[in-house]
């Protein structure tokens, strides 16, 4: 059985952000969290290992008469595991619209992440009987699985997708000739994932690649996680300017929106480090809530080279932690 | 036979798509091989209508029936109830019913002698369910789930519950089902079998992660397997072996 690690209680000083008591319950609850204790263990991995690590975030319930808005506090115990061939249900739901609405074989692609253990993790709560998958991250080297349906089929439809004639050689020589040297990173969350659990998780996706390298039994293996390059499929808003004169009724207005919005804090970082990406249109339905209707989901492939992905987990850590 | 397959990337077919011995109804806008693999199974034999309920998809959630009738909750629009009373053979009889619990077909699991239903259904539905589907109406829990519609599958012939029900339970359920039941689940695990599957007496459709063991499972407890030699060889195998003591 692993050593748990030691908790350190460090209870940070609230510090809202704004003046409302709204937004001091929702920041009382997001500064309140135990520093997390991360364990290099390359015992633990060859022991089939799943504990790697805890973030715990307590909601603090406020001891005073005033009158609490924020009704639902909850408490989350998250932990890290490996992926396990039971997480398939919790982790296909997550990746349902990775395609857009290509039907692929998204179950053996999820077989292919769930079989990969020792770079990839899946967050779950501890102790929970559904066995509910928050968030999935992984990193798959397209070159080592090419022969597998799922890979194909992806390729495949990314090649199809990229109407930007510069890109496309690009794109062709990553998922062609260089497709040893490519991890394609999958990342997939829940939408209302605490933020505070993207830069652990990032740390531990990128230090288990390293591990890999020196730790796999075959030299093949340890080859195959040295990438130089990742891909990274996605989605965002961007601006529809057309949408939005038609939707303007005075045309006065200044233009005070963005011309992304990331629904995922860490697709900004990796848009700007990417060495070149392309967007391409959805076609599955979405709904146009009010604040988002000058806005359209687009799909975006980036590739980021692997020497800018220090450069990402500071600016990660800086984006959430700092903010 | 059993026959797997998808719906839009989704392997919950029984949500799309709801199978009687008289029709069967398929969600629209899902890609045309969904509705051609119903179409090719079964279009000499009984109508496959495409059809919306109440604006959704869900259409194998939302409704219940069998051979005799068709029912479909308050919500359902008049251009639906419209569509499905046109194209529906005329003996079966369409009816929209007033009931607060409006996903029917996850309160209601029946065949065309016998329904099971959710212990909170109204008395006066129950009524109608007896009336328009011609059946004995149960109520019933599945392993500790109201929602029996969605834990359990059944035809004529046999019938599939939840992985978690006991042994009394099963007994119980077969002896006012009349049926033989097996406990277990579709499309890898999952225990939602009527979300997974759609059934009737001599066709059944599973979702594409159902692995072979479930489907050999579903073939041999809806006896949808015809005479092949191959089953009755196993089947006599058992006899044939003699244990030497």
């Amino acid at each position: 059985m692993p050593r748990k690690p030691a908790r350190h209680h460090r209870l940070l000083p609230v510090r809202p952000l704004t003046f409302s008591p709204f937004a001091r319950s929702v920041a009382r609850v997001a500064t309140a969290y135990l520093v997390k204790h991360y364990m290099h263990n390359a015992v633990q991995q060859s022991a089939g290992d799943e504990f790697k690590e805890k973030l715990k975030i307590i909601g603090r319930r406020s001891e005073s008469s005033e009158d609490e808005e924020f009704d639902g506090v909850v408490q989350a115990d998250f932990a890290f595991f490996d992926p396990k061939p039971d997480d398939f249900h919790g982790v296909k739901t997550l990746l349902q619209s990775y395609l857009d609405n290509k039907q692929w074989d998204l179950s053996g692609f999820v077989d292919l992440i769930l079989g990969q253990t020792t770079v990839g993790t899946v967050v779950k709560l501890e102790d929970d009987e559904d066995n509910g998958v928050f968030s999935i991250i992984t990193a798959l080297n397209l070159g080592r699985y090419k022969d597998h349906k799922c890979i194909t089929e992806l390729k495949e439809f990314l090649l199809n997708i990229c109407h930007e004639k510069d890109k496309i050689g690009n794109l062709r020589s990553l998922l062609g000739d260089e497709a040893q040297k490519v991890g394609l990173l999958v990342s997939q969350c829940v939408v209302n994932l605490p933020p505070e659990l993207l830069p652990p998780l990032y740390d531990a996706l990128f230090d288990e690649i390293s591990w890999a390298t020196e730790d796999e039994p075959t030299e093949e293996l340890r080859n195959s996680f040295r990438f130089k390059f990742y891909l990274v499929v996605s989605k965002f808003y961007k601006l529809n300017l057309q949408q939005k004169n038609a939707n303007q009724k005075r045309s006065s207005s200044t233009d005070k929106d963005e011309a992304f919005l990331y629904i995922k804090p860490e697709d900004e970082i990796l848009h700007k480090l990417s060495m070149w990406s392309f967007l391409f249109p959805l076609q599955t339905q979405q709904v146009a809530t009010h604040e988002l209707k000058n806005y359209q989901l687009t799909g975006i492939v980036m590739a980021v080279k692997a020497e800018d992905i220090s450069s990402f987990r500071q600016q990660l850590h800086a984006l959430i932690n700092g903010s | 036979m059993a026959t797997r397959l998808q719906f839009e990337n989704s392997c919950d077919v029984g949500v799309f798509s709801k199978l009687t011995n008289a029709y069967c109804l398929a969600a629209i806008g899902g890609s045309e091989n969904f509705y051609s693999t119903f179409e090719s199974e079964l279009a000499d034999v009984i109508p496959v209508v495409k059809t919306s309920i109440a604006g959704t998809r869900i259409i194998g959630r939302l409704c219940a029936g069998n051979k005799n009738g068709l029912l479909v909750p308050h919500n359902t629009t008049d251009q639906e109830l419209q569509h499905l009373r046109n194209s529906l053979p005329d003996q079966v009889v369409v009816r929209r019913i007033e009931e607060k619990l409006s996903a029917l077909g996850n309160c209601i699991a029946c065949n065309d002698h016998v329904a099971l239903t959710h212990t909170d259904l109204d008395k006066e539905t129950e009524e109608i369910i007896a009336d328009v589907l011609g059946v004995e109406v149960f109520r019933q829990t599945i392993a500790g789930n109201i929602l029996v519609g969605s834990y359990c599958a059944f035809s004529n012939r046999g019938g599939l519950v939840h992985p978690h029900t006991s042994i009394e339970d099963l007994d119980e359920l077969s002896t006012l089902l009349q049926v033989p039941l097996v406990a277990g689940t579709i499309n890898r695990g999952s225990e939602v079998i009527a979300a997974g599957m759609t059934v009737n007496d001599w066709t059944a459709f599973c979702g594409s992660d159902t692995t072979a063991t479930e489907l050999s499972v579903i073939e041999s407890v809806f006896k949808l397997r015809e005479a092949q030699p191959s089953a009755i060889v196993d089947e006599m195998r058992k006899s044939l072996i003699d244990t030497c003591v």
